[in-house]
C-alpha cells in the first residue's frame, strides 16, 4: 500500500475520532507549549546578555583582579604581607599599583585602569539642594543612551555626563537646558581629622544627560566623569588611607581580541583572575541555560505523559477497530502497511498537538513580548525570541515521539489475526 | 483451478482439541460456483478461510492456479488475496464512519492502484450495485441491504478471480438477499468468477455448479451439476 494512501486514511480516521483525537494531542500541545517558550526565553535571554555584555564590554579589555586561594575552603586567613578588603559586595586580596605596573609590563598590554569609585560627599549646583551620587569612570566601549547631548570618544576631564534623574533634581527644566551648564562635586578629605574638615571641590560641565537603556550594566545613578577626573577624586580622597591605590578590580586594555586572550593566560599564569567579554558572558548564559533546562525539564514531563496518552487512545482504537483491521488484513493489506495504518496515526497526533502547542506559545509570546520588556524596564528588547527553525525542530521531535509512542498499539494491529476479527456472528 | 488436499484443521490446545476440519479433499474448476453447505459450527467458514489462506491448517495443501497457498510466505499470501480474492461477509463489515466511496476504494489502494484509475474502477463498482448517488454517503446511513450491496461492491472493484462470500444473505430479508444473490450469479456468470458461496439455504445452493455438504468437518457429500 502506498504511503501516501495510509496518510490519508489515518488521517481521516482521526478526523472521525474528533474529540478523543483533539483531547489526546492537546496533552501533547501543553509539552510543545512549555518547550517552545523555553527554547524562546533562552534564544532570547542569551541574545539580551550578549547585546548587554557587547554594549558594555570591549573584546579588546579584561577584567583583572587577585586570584582567591586556591583549594581552600572557608574564610581566608589573615596575612600581613598581602592586602585584602572585605566588604558586603568583595572579599578577597586587592590589587596593588606593583600589581598594575607589573601587568602594565605583559606584552600586548595597552592600558591598566583600576576602577576609580570616588566615595564622593555631594553633587550640586549653585542654588540648588544637595544631592549624594555614586561616580564611575566613563570608557568609550560603554554604549549609552541619551537624553540629551552625546559624547564622541572620550570625555574631556572637566565634563560630566548626568542621569536623567539629577536633572530636575538640580533644577534643571528639562535634559536640554542641563547641557553646558555647571555642576559642582564636592569631596572630604578621609584622612584630615574630625576637627579640621579638609573639603575640595571639583567643577564640571555637563556634557550629556544618559537615559535608562535595556542594555545598562552598571547601576543607574553613576554619573560618569572621565577617568582622570575620577581619579583625582579618588586621590584627593583616600590619599594617606589604608587601603589608598589598593583596587578590587582593573580593567586592562590591549591591542586585539586575540591579544586578550593570550594576556588573559600570562596574566593567570601570574596569579591572577582575568575574565574577557566572552568569559563575562559565558558565565551569565550559564545561568540562564539553568534556568532554560528547568524549562524544558516541565515540557519534557508533559511529553511524558502525553506518550502514556498516546499509547492510551492507541490501544483503545485498535480494540475498537479490530473489525475494520480484519478486515484490510483479509483484503490483503500487509502487516507492515497496517502497523503504519496506526503510527501514522499517532504522527498525526503528535503532529497536531506541536502545532497547537507551538502556534499558541508563539502567539502567546508575541503578545506578551512588550509587557514583559515593560515589566522588566529592558526598553524595546524582546526577551523571547522564537527561531523558526527550533519551532520546526520541536514539531518534527513531537511527530517523532509520538510515532515511537504508537509503536506498541501498532504493533499490536499488525499481529492481529483477521480470523479472529472476522468472527464475530 | 482450487485444489483441496487432506486439509485438517485443529483449533485449540492438548486438553481441548477440536478437529473444524478433518481430512478435506477436493478440486473446483475455474469459474465455478460452489455452494459450501452444513449446520452451523459444522466448519464452513472454516473451510473458507482455509481456502483463502486467511488460516493456516495443521496438514494438507490449497493449491491455486499450481501454488500451495499455505506454503507460500505471508507476504506473498497477502498480496495473493490482495490480487486474486474477495470477501463477502454475513455482517457486511463496512466502516460505518468511511463514505461509500472510501469503502469500495480500499482495495483498491492495498493494491497500490492509481488515483485516477481507481475512480474509474469506483465508480463503476457503485454502479453495479446502483449505489453510485450514494457516492459521498456514509456507510453507516445505509440501510441492510445497501450495506451488503456495498460489501458486493468492494468485493468486485479489484476484478477477483475468486469470490468468497460467506453467508452474504443470512442478515438480510428475502427480497434484499434475493437482490445480493442475483449480484453475485450475474458477476460470476459475466466474467467467469470462482463464486464460492457458503450458506444453508438449499435454493441457493441449487443455483451452484458444486454443492459441498460438510457435517462436523468432514465432507458428507459432494454434488456436482451436470451439464
Ligand atoms: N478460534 C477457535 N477456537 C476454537 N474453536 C473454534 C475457533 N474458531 C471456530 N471454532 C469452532 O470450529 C467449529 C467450526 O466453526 P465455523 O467454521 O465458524 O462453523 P460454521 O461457519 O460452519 O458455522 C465450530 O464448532 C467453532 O466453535
Ligand atoms: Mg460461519
Amino acid at each position: 500500500m502506498k504511503i501516501q494512501s495510509i496518510v490519508i486514511r489515518a488521517g481521516r480516521s482521526l478526523k472521525q475520532a474528533k474529540s478523543r483525537t483533539i483531547l489526546t494531542s492537546l496533552a501533547i500541545a501543553v509539552g510543545a507549549f512549555t518547550i517552545t517558550l523555553s527554547l524562546a526565553a533562552g534564544a532570547g535571554g542569551r541574545s539580551y546578555t550578549d547585546q548587554i555584555v557587547s554594549a558594555n564590554t570591549d573584546v579588546k579589555e579584561l577584567s583583572v583582579q587577585k586570584s582567591p586561594p586556591k583549594s581552600q575552603k572557608g574564610p581566608t586567613k589573615y596575612s600581613s604581607n598581602i592586602v585584602s578588603a572585605s566588604t558586603a559586595f568583595f572579599s578577597g586580596e586587592l590589587l596593588t599599583r606593583t600589581d598594575l605596573n607589573e601587568i602594565q609590563k605583559i606584552d600586548g598590554v595597552v592600558s591598566v585602569t583600576p576602577n576609580y569609585n570616588p566615595q564622593i560627599k555631594y553633587i550640586t549646583r549653585a542654588g540648588q539642594d544637595k544631592y549624594l551620587a555614586s561616580i564611575s569612570a566613563f570608557s568609550p566601549s560603554v554604549t549609552l543612551k541619551y537624553a540629551a547631548g552625546s559624547v564622541s570618544g572620550n570625555l574631556a576631564d572637566n565634563e560630566i555626563v548626568l542621569t536623567e534623574e539629577y536633572v530636575p533634581a538640580l533644577g534643571f527644566k528639562n535634559n536640554q537646558d542641563a547641557i553646558g551648564k555647571n555642576v559642582e562635586i564636592i569631596t572630604d578629605k578621609l584622612t584630615a581629622p574630625i576637627s579640621a574638615h579638609q573639603t575640595k571641590t571639583f567643577p564640571f560641565i555637563v556634557k550629556a544627560v544618559s537615559s535608562k537603556s535595556g542594555l545598562a550594566f552598571r547601576s543607574q545613578s553613576s554619573l560618569l566623569v572621565s577617568s582622570s577626573s575620577a581619579r583625582a577624586m579618588y586621590d584627593y580622597i583616600n590619599i594617606g588611607t589604608q587601603s589608598y591605590d589598593d583596587f578590587a578590580v582593573a580593567s586592562v586594555r590591549t591591542t586585539s581580541e586575540q591579544r586578550a586572550k593570550e594576556v588573559k593566560d600570562v596574566l593567570i599564569k601570574k596569579g591572577y583572575q582575568a575574565q574577557t567579554a566572552a568569559d563575562i558572558l559565558g558565565a551569565v548564559n550559564t545561568f540562564i541555560n539553568v534556568l532554560q533546562g528547568i524549562l524544558l525539564g516541565f515540557g519534557a514531563l508533559a511529553i511524558l505523559t502525553s506518550i502514556f496518552g498516546i499509547i492510551n487512545t492507541q490501544y483503545i482504537s485498535v480494540l475498537e477497530r479490530t473489525q475494520q483491521i480484519g478486515l484490510m488484513k483479509a483484503l490483503g493489506m500487509r502487516r507492515r502497511d497496517v502497523g503504519r495504518l496506526f503510527k501514522l496515526e499517532a504522527a498525526w497526533i503528535g503532529f497536531l498537538g506541536g502545532v497547537i502547542g507551538s502556534g499558541l506559545a508563539v502567539l502567546a509570546g508575541t503578545i506578551a513580548n512588550p509587557f514583559i520588556s515593560k515589566a522588566l524596564d529592558i526598553g524595546d528588547i524582546r526577551l523571547l525570541i522564537f527561531n523558526p527553525v527550533s519551532v520546526v525542530a520541536v514539531v518534527v521531535g513531537l511527530v517523532l515521539v509520538s510515532v515511537a509512542s504508537g509503536i506498541l498499539p501498532a504493533r499490536k494491529a499488525a499481529k492481529l489475526n483477521p480470523i479472529d476479527a472476522l468472527r464475530t456472528e | 483451478m482450487i485444489e483441496v488436499k487432506g486439509v485438517t484443521k485443529i483449533y485449540g490446545k492438548k486438553d481441548n482439541e477440536f478437529k473444524a476440519l478433518s481430512d478435506v479433499s477436493f478440486t473446483i474448476p475455474d469459474g465455478a460456483s460452489v455452494a459450501i453447505l452444513g449446520k452451523s459450527g459444522s466448519g464452513k467458514s472454516t473451510l473458507m478461510h482455509v481456502m483463502s489462506g486467511l488460516d493456516k491448517p495443521q496438514t494438507g495443501q490449497v493449491i491455486i492456479d499450481g501454488n500451495d497457498i499455505l506454503r507460500l510466505k505471508t507476504k506473498e499470501v497477502d498480496k495473493f488475496r490482495s490480487r486474486k480474492m474477495s470477501f463477502i461477509f454475513q455482517s457486511f463489515f463496512v466502516q460505518g464512519n468511511e463514505s461509500c466511496y472510501n469503502n469500495v476504494s480500499l482495495p483498491l489502494e492495498i493494491a497500490d492502484v492509481s488515483i485516477s484509475r481507481r475512480r474509474v474502477r469506483v465508480e463503476a463498482a457503485l454502479k453495479a450495485v446502483e449505489l453510485i448517488d450514494k457516492k459521498k454517503s456514509r456507510a453507516r446511513d445505509l440501510s441492510g441491504g445497501q450495506k451488503q450491496r456495498l460489501a458486493v461492491a468492494r468485493a468486485i472493484v479489484n476484478s477477483p478471480k475468486i469470490l468468497f462470500a460467506d453467508e452474504p444473505t443470512g442478515n438480510l430479508d428475502s427480497v434484499t438477499g434475493g437482490v445480493i444473490e442475483n449480484l453475485l450469479f450475474n458477476y460470476h456468470r459475466k466474467f467467469k468468477v470462482t463464486l464460492i458461496l457458503v450458506t444453508h439455504d438449499p435454493e441457493l445452493s441449487e443455483r451452484c455448479d458444486i454443492q459441498i455438504h460438510i457435517k462436523d468437518g468432514v465432507i458428507d457429500s459432494i454434488k456436482r451439476k451436470k451439464k
